[in-house]
């Protein structure tokens, strides 16, 4: 055997050479110009079901596929969509005035598609994600092919709001719920179960001019480090969920941009079936406990802020400022509570969070911690999330730690998660119940004025403060990340930044 | 040896009913419920009216064994069921996974068969040099060094650094033939280095060992050239414990591709399998370890066939 190079040899050598630079060029991979973005999601949709609760990426799909009455601009405020304009009558009903829009498939959209809309998703046995609410409109009347009037057993100053989230998109009439024939600005075009899906623009969009893109790949990267890194690569266009260790990285990036806002919180939850935590007292000692800001830098990396009262941002015209720092960090006044709690010498309970999401645990285990400082031993619990939520709804806790967003901007958006008189729920405080808080509620989704609204919601965050139904821990910042040649797409401010997905219709590239 | 496939092949049906039977009373006995997990994404606070109006629509309600009997009765008709989460049938998204899957380990065995059995036989025809010294080290290295580190590691240096591969996903051959094996070649080098390691040092060991045989002794004594004697006498005989190692490890990567497909973004069985046991959507989990154990069965009955056939003995010896 020789170890000459020979002719043969040689061609080989060179052949193969040539192919493996061919092969490992970045070509054919890289984010195609001309129109179509390629969008990272965290998640495969579990369904495309119009109004069920998918999770954040099924959202985003659905804003891509779909359009509800009403939607919020890149603002924050109410816009309308399908619905050109909305007003209450004199009897006090809402009434919707439609636009001329069509479905994908080019009939029209009329009032007797939305009508079915409403009537279908409030059955009781709809699970639809807006269902409890929606049973509260008594009948959907449509005068006419442009007209949909909705009456309710009381005014209703917040009912736009439901029909803007993206869980109450308006699908054509006796289509099924999954079906992919909706109004919006893309058509659903091939899915790869678990992998991808393209859309394509809607030529026949309502609104002229968009899309602006020719169509959007959203491809599934359940891995954030590798979000993070197809973006770098240059393989997608933008990605969501930025994990809060990159951010910085990506602030640090020339050729990125990263667009983020405090949203989502943290909160910890109580069951107050039983003993301790069914004394108000010892929820608020928990509350001044807890040094917030150690919460911030080691579950989120110092993205995010400190949250010491009811989730209400700062910048909500419904922020209260005097309740700031209500349950600031104090261990002296949390250790002054717990004696007169009859608490002395603490307690020891369990406190569930779970090991699936390094925040949930992170923050879990600062709580403990900063408890064990005044007296409260507290043992984790730490299930993966489906075990989690499961003891969640059952109330097989003592503490429990939770993140989630508010439905919109809204402070009634918070009463999924502060009202006693819903069903027992792993977002809420487990058989805690708060009828101040409900009675609040209940008023000011019937009060229209603007000032009247801000002083029922004045009340209602000073009874919680003292009641302390949950203890607000930290915002946390959500963020997308971009090429700089993504332009036109906005991270909507405060609790609606899920709903972002809705500027992809004025989303350019290059 | 027709009798004794029978037999084994018996055997092994028995073995997945045993495995399915489990899984299916273990997913029942853990907590999480999956009409509940459906209605609560994205956390939301589900209606318990709406959850038990799921179960009964799942099935869920019906006792354990009634539920055992249906998915049994399914599976002798050849039907897994339906996702709970979407309603897509189950045997199609298992045949749409498991090729990939399989690819990803056909390719990482093809990778470190290649290169795992000359380097094993060369570190054994120069035993107890540097070479073989260097060899070693690096198998060891290379075992010892989690999956998702090398993916990570890989990552961060040929698509983040020199940007001249993408960091991971997935196209179809069929869409686009050279960006499917770009996509598959970083997952393949992964999976196969582990794998190249334990083939490096089973080569190097039984070649080590057929060395010192008599057989290979008298056909120096011949006079064949040493080519003729590794090809012909050693490196054939010395392959079977080889190929046994290979079949049991590609069996194990069946299901054990977990870290690689996700680290890679690659969609096969395994990444499948573990978003089915999170949203524990039962007939899916169910469904996808039958496949696992009747493939890994199947191929511990093919290492067999392949050892008799290499070596004629063997199936003589267990007749």
């Amino acid at each position: 055997m020789t170890n000459d190079l020979n002719r043969r040899g040689f061609l080989v050598a060179t052949g193969a050479l040539a192919g493996g630079l061919a092969f490992i060029g970045p070509r054919g991979l890289r984010a195609q110009e001309g129109g179509t973005l390629r969008f990272a999601l965290s998640a495969y949709p579990p369904s495309f079901d119009a109004w069920a609760s998918g999770g954040t990426a099924a959202g985003t799909v659905k804003l891509l596929m779909h359009r509800g009455l009403l939607s919020y601009g890149a603002d924050g405020l109410l816009r309308g969509e399908l619905a050109e304009s909305w007003e209450v009558d004199d009897a006090g009903a809402w009434v919707f005035k439609l636009r001329d829009a069509t479905w994908h498939d080019g009939t029209p959209v009329t009032a007797e598609d939305i009508a079915w809309n409403v009537t279908e998703a409030q059955k009781p046995d709809s699970a639809a994600f807006l269902q409890g609410q929606l049973a509260m409109i008594t009948s959907v009347e449509t005068p006419d092919d442009k007209t949909v009037r909705m009456i309710t057993t009381e005014p209703l100053g917040v009912l736009p709001g439901w029909f803007a989230h993206y869980n109450m998109p308006m699908i054509k009439k006796d289509e099924p719920r999954d079906t992919m024939i909706g109004a919006g600005p893309f058509r659903m075009g091939e899915q790869d179960r678990g992998v991808s899906i393209s859309l394509t623009a809607n030529p026949d969009y309502y609104k002229e001019g968009l899309p602006k893109l020719a169509g959007i790949e959203a491809i599934v990267y359940a891995d954030e480090n590798l979000r993070v890194a197809a973006l770098e690569a240059g393989d997608v266009d933008l990605i969501e969920y930025v994990p809060w260790q990159s951010m910085a990285g990506i602030d640090g990036n020339s050729d990125l941009r990263l667009d983020a806002v405090d949203g989502p919180f943290m909160y910890l939850t109580f069951n107050a079936s039983r003993a301790p935590f069914d004394n108000p007292l010892v929820r608020r000692a928990v509350a001044h406990a807890i040094k917030r800001e150690d919460i911030v830098a080691a579950a989120f990396f110092d993205r995010g802020a400190a949250l010491a009262h009811l989730p209400i941002a700062e910048k909500s015209e419904f922020f209260n400022p005097e309740f700031k720092d209500a349950w600031s960090y104090d261990p002296e006044k949390a250790q002054a509570l717990l004696a007169e709690a009859g608490y002395p010498d603490g307690f020891a309970c369990t406190m569930l969070s779970t090991a699936q999401y390094g925040m949930h645990q992170s923050t879990a285990e600062v709580c403990q911690a900063y408890l064990s400082m005044v007296g409260i031993n507290v043992q984790l619990d730490l299930p993966e999330w489906s075990s989690r939520v499961q003891k969640g709804n059952e109330g097989s806790y003592d503490l429990a730690v939770m993140g989630t967003t508010a439905n919109n901007n809204d402070p009634d958006g918070l009463s999924n998660i502060l009202d006693g008189t819903l069903p027992n729920s792993f977002v809420r405080s487990h058989a805690l119940q708060t009828p101040e808080i409900s009675e609040a509620f209940a008023r000011g989704r019937a009060a229209f004025d603007t000032e009247e609204r801000k002083e029922i919601y004045r009340e209602l965050e000073r009874v919680a403060i003292d009641t302390v139904p949950i203890v607000g821990l930290a915002w946390r910042s959500q963020g997308y990340a971009m090429k700089n040649s993504v332009s036109g797409f906005t991270n909507m401010p405060g609790q609606l930044t899920f709903y972002s997905g809705i500027t992809l219709e004025e989303t350019m590239l290059g | 040896m027709l009798r004794y496939i029978a037999w084994r092949s018996a055997v092994a049906l028995f073995l997945v009913w045993v495995v399915v039977t489990a899984v299916f009373l273990l997913l029942h006995l853990i907590p999480g419920d999956p009409a509940e997990l459906l209605l609560s994404q994205g956390s939301i606070a589900a209606d318990p009216a709406a959850v038990a109006a799921l179960r009964e629509r799942m099935g869920l309600n019906e006792p354990v064994w009634a539920q055992y009997l249906d998915h049994l009765r399914g599976v002798l008709t050849g039907d897994l069921g339906s996702s709970f989460r979407d309603g897509a049938p189950v045997i199609e998204q298992i045949a749409q996974r498991l090729p990939r899957t399989l690819e990803l380990i056909v390719a990482a065995a093809v990778i470190a068969t290649g290169i795992g059995v000359p380097l094993g036989t060369y570190a054994a025809m120069n035993a107890n040099s540097v070479a073989d010294g260097v060899i070693s080290f690096f198998a060891s290295a290379a075992l010892s060094t989690p999956v998702f580190v090398v993916g990570t590691v890989v990552i961060l240096i040929f698509a983040q650094q020199l940007q001249i591969m993408p960091a991971g996903g997935f196209i179809p051959f069929s869409e686009d033939p050279l960006g499917h094996l770009q996509l598959l070649l970083l997952p393949a080098c992964t999976v196969a280095l582990s794998l190249l390691a334990v083939i490096t040092r089973m080569s190097r060991a039984s070649v080590l060992e057929v060395l010192q045989r008599d057989y290979v002794r008298t056909a120096r004594a011949k006079g064949l050239s040493r080519s003729r004697i590794l090809r012909r006498h050693v490196v054939r005989n010395a392959l079977i414990p080889v190929i046994t190692i290979l079949g049991l490890e590609m069996g194990t990567l069946i299901g054990g591709t977990v870290l690689v497909e996700f680290v890679f973004n690659w969609p096969g069985l395994s990444g499948y399998l573990v978003s089915a046991v999170d949203a524990r959507d039962y007939p899916e989990v169910v469904g996808i370890v039958m496949t696992v154990s009747i493939l890994f069965v199947f191929l511990n009955l093919l290492v067999d066939i392949l050892n008799a056939a290499l070596d004629p003995r063997i199936s003589l010896v267990r007749r």
